[in-house]
């Protein structure tokens, strides 16, 4: 497989993933949450599936393009470590949906953050709220859902909280 | 390779009812494109001797993509610097870095008329610019390319002695430019007027 294949693969199954979400929970109010901004395909997709609807966005640098992202207090910049626990007593338990993508290509910090957002993002779901993320999350078998099954096992993962 | 954006995906929130493209959506498309004509120009090159040229390595992914598909065949890299992923650098040798108009010309001198397939990945947000560096490339691509040589780019590099090659036949494809140069006793198409648009 190529990395041309690859990124097509990747992009597939966060569309694949993102509707399947939406379906699910697009009757909830509440602000998004998107965790890794990007380049903003995405943010820009989650636009498009929720017009109108308020996205925050949390991202380690600042964008080199502002028209990418989201303006003001919903641009949340640092480390998701810091910022997220830091917002997380404004967002409450009642966000909809959380789309997570902040994984690299180094497995160690990879597994940090997971253990991380895996203690984190399931206090912050309303219920049926989704998460979709593109790291596996420890722990939380009981709110796995299994992806549509376009996708390849293993390259994107649903919890939702009943 | 998946369809259109009209599958599983768009159709799922159909309560929008709203067709618009998502930069996502966007991405997909010209994506898979991009691989469904690089995989018709794999076939279609396959028993045409000659070195390949990647004009643009960007981060490498269509380099990783063209290796993968055309094993064993010699491709040479042009791109003004590396910026790519480590494991899609190729050796020195084949790897030709400054500005195209210099690295171009030099090309069309060192590989006159025997390249099998010349990609041109040069698109960029600036519309204008990407149209002036088409016609200049297209203007060497007749001095580059062997007879019955092919050409693929995201940009309209439509040149002197060109054929349109049509598109792949899969649905749910953005526009591609895909170009092949005559044998001498073929007619050429008319100025190349109409450029391959796969719909």
């Amino acid at each position: 497989m190529s990395r041309l294949d690859s990124l097509i693969r990747r992009l597939r199954a966060q569309h694949a993933c993102l509707a399947t979400a939406a379906d699910m929970m697009h009757t909830l109010s509440g602000p998004i949450l998107e965790l890794g901004l990007g380049n903003g395909r995405t943010y820009d997709h989650l636009r498009g599936l929720f017009p109108g609807r308020r996205i925050v966005v949390f991202e380690k640098y600042a964008p080199h393009d502002p028209m990418i992202g989201p303006g003001g207090a919903d641009l949340i910049l640092g480390d998701i470590r810091d910022t997220l626990p830091a917002a997380a007593p404004r967002l409450g338990a009642q966000v909809p949906l959380i789309h997570s993508d902040i994984g690299s290509g180094d497995q160690a910090l990879n597994v940090r953050l997971a253990d991380f957002l895996a203690g984190q993002l399931p206090g912050l779901l309303a219920p049926g709220g989704v998460l979709v993320s593109d790291l596996s999350l420890p722990g939380l078998d009981e709110l796995a859902l299994a992806p549509p099954a376009s996708v390849a096992p293993g390259r994107y993962f649903l919890y939702r909280r009943r | 390779m998946g369809g259109g954006l009209d599958g599983r995906g768009l159709g799922a929130v159909d309560w929008r009812g709203t067709g618009t493209m998502s930069r996502l959506d966007i991405n997909i498309r010209r994506l898979e494109t991009q691989r469904a004509c690089l995989n018709l120009m794999a076939e279609l090159v396959r028993d045409l001797p000659g070195p390949i040229l990647e004009l643009g390595l960007g981060n490498g992914r269509t380099y990783d993509h063209l290796r993968e598909i055309m094993p064993g065949r010699e491709i040479f890299v042009f791109d003004r610097e590396v910026s790519a992923h480590p494991d899609c650098i190729p050796d020195a040798a084949h790897l030709l870095l400054g500005d195209f108009h210099e690295t171009v010309p030099q090309a069309a001198a060192r590989f006159a008329g025997t390249v099998a397939l010349v990609h041109a990945d040069v698109g960029s947000a600036n519309a204008q610019r990407d149209a002036r560096l088409a016609r200049f490339i297209a203007g060497f691509l007749p001095d580059l390319l062997r007879p019955g040589g092919l050409v693929a780019s995201d940009r309209d590099v439509a040149f002197a002695g060109a054929q349109s090659v049509p598109a792949p036949a899969s649905k749910g494809l953005g526009p591609y430019f895909l170009y092949r140069r005559a044998d001498a006793d073929e007619p050429v198409d008319a100025a190349v007027a109409e450029p391959a648009r796969p719909e």
